[in-house]
């Protein structure tokens, strides 16, 4: 016979194989878009007026998709803020912009990228940012008073497990900067088990 | 800019003496606290002896590391004049992150109003 549909067991028609070619992909479900990482770019203008914005972006995406809890949601708006306040204020001039990157792994790991365009008056290079992270890091073992300096060697480099700087091809540095989910340090919480598309932006 | 508040007011603990409480509402972050400092610097230099502050910091939401600088600056002049620092009802954040800067070791917090004035008082 020429027929090339028959019908299955369940009395349901099977696809041709040039059918099935034509079949659209299936579409994924929001838990398997959930395991692939998660990447977001964005760009700012060099002025601080908008890092509110980012600090509450930071805070529901690390709450909604990340897998991180709202205790790490808050510490990562403090190391976001504190990045993008030294990429605009010690590495880039007025006019120009930051580049911002979050890579999420759920359940596993975020990332942060935070460029500069390296239009600052006073240029370092990834080098001499390294070794001044380092410097900062041994001075605040003891009590420190000072008033600046804190931000790095504090906020980011005590709540992220990985602190990396690179010089940026077309100028300026890229920090680096990736936190590992610990079942010890971290659960998922109930909310994004039972709703894990659901980003609220406040 | 950020929106933040800072009011202050003077209460008397139970020996009548005046601490001054300071309320700090909203968020502090670079657009905002080289301007708002000013307030606190003026309180501080007009009390040259003695000085007791209390940082109410319940509605504080947000605090960045230049703001931990300028409270420890605070702290070190209030403490060279022969007065206390303390810090009253923060939050689990901002607790959080004075904790990792190591300020909670220079100065105290504590959950109420009342009992920072008990602390002070002492």
């Amino acid at each position: 016979m020429d027929n090339p549909v028959t019908p299955n067991p369940i009395g349901q028609l099977e696809q041709t194989v040039e059918e099935a070619q034509k079949a659209p992909t299936p579409v994924p479900t929001s838990d398997q878009l959930l395991e692939r990482p998660l990447e977001i770019s964005m760009t700012l203008p060099t002025q601080a007026y908008f890092l509110s914005g980012i600090r509450d972006f930071t805070l529901s995406l690390t709450q909604n998709l990340t897998g991180f809890s709202e205790h790490w949601a808050f510490r990562f708006q403090a190391v976001v803020d504190e990045l993008c306040n030294n990429a605009i204020e010690h590495g880039s001039a007025a006019g120009h912009t930051i580049e911002i990157k979050f890579i999420s792994i759920r359940g596993k790991s975020l990332e942060v990228h935070v460029q500069d365009s390296g239009t600052a008056k006073e240029k370092m290079t990834a080098r001499q940012l390294t070794e001044l992270y380092q410097e900062r890091k041994q001075l605040m073992t003891k009590q420190y008073l000072g008033f600046r300096g804190r931000g790095l060697p504090k906020i980011v480099g005590e709540w992220t497990d990985e602190v990396s700087f690179e010089d940026a091809p077309q100028g300026g540095i890229i920090v680096k900067v990736k936190k590992y989910l610990r079942k010890e340090e971290d659960k998922l919480s109930s909310t994004q088990q039972n709703d894990p598309t659901h980003l609220v932006l406040k | 800019m950020t929106e933040v508040q800072i009011n202050i007011e003077d209460v008397q603990n139970t020996a009548g003496k005046t601490i001054k409480l300071i309320h700090v509402v909203g968020q502090l972050d670079e657009t905002n606290v080289d301007e708002k400092a000013k307030q606190v610097y003026t309180l501080i230099d007009s009390v040259p002896q003695g000085l007791n502050l209390i940082f109410d910091f319940t509605g504080l939401e947000y605090m960045n590391s230049k703001s931990i600088g300028y409270l420890t600056d605070w702290y070190s002049k209030t403490s060279a004049q022969g007065g206390k620092t303390v810090i009253a009802g923060a939050r689990e954040n901002i607790l959080d992150i004075l904790q990792v800067v190591g300020l909670t070791q220079l100065i105290n917090a504590y959950p109420t109003i009342e009992e920072a004035k008990l602390a002070v008082s002492q």
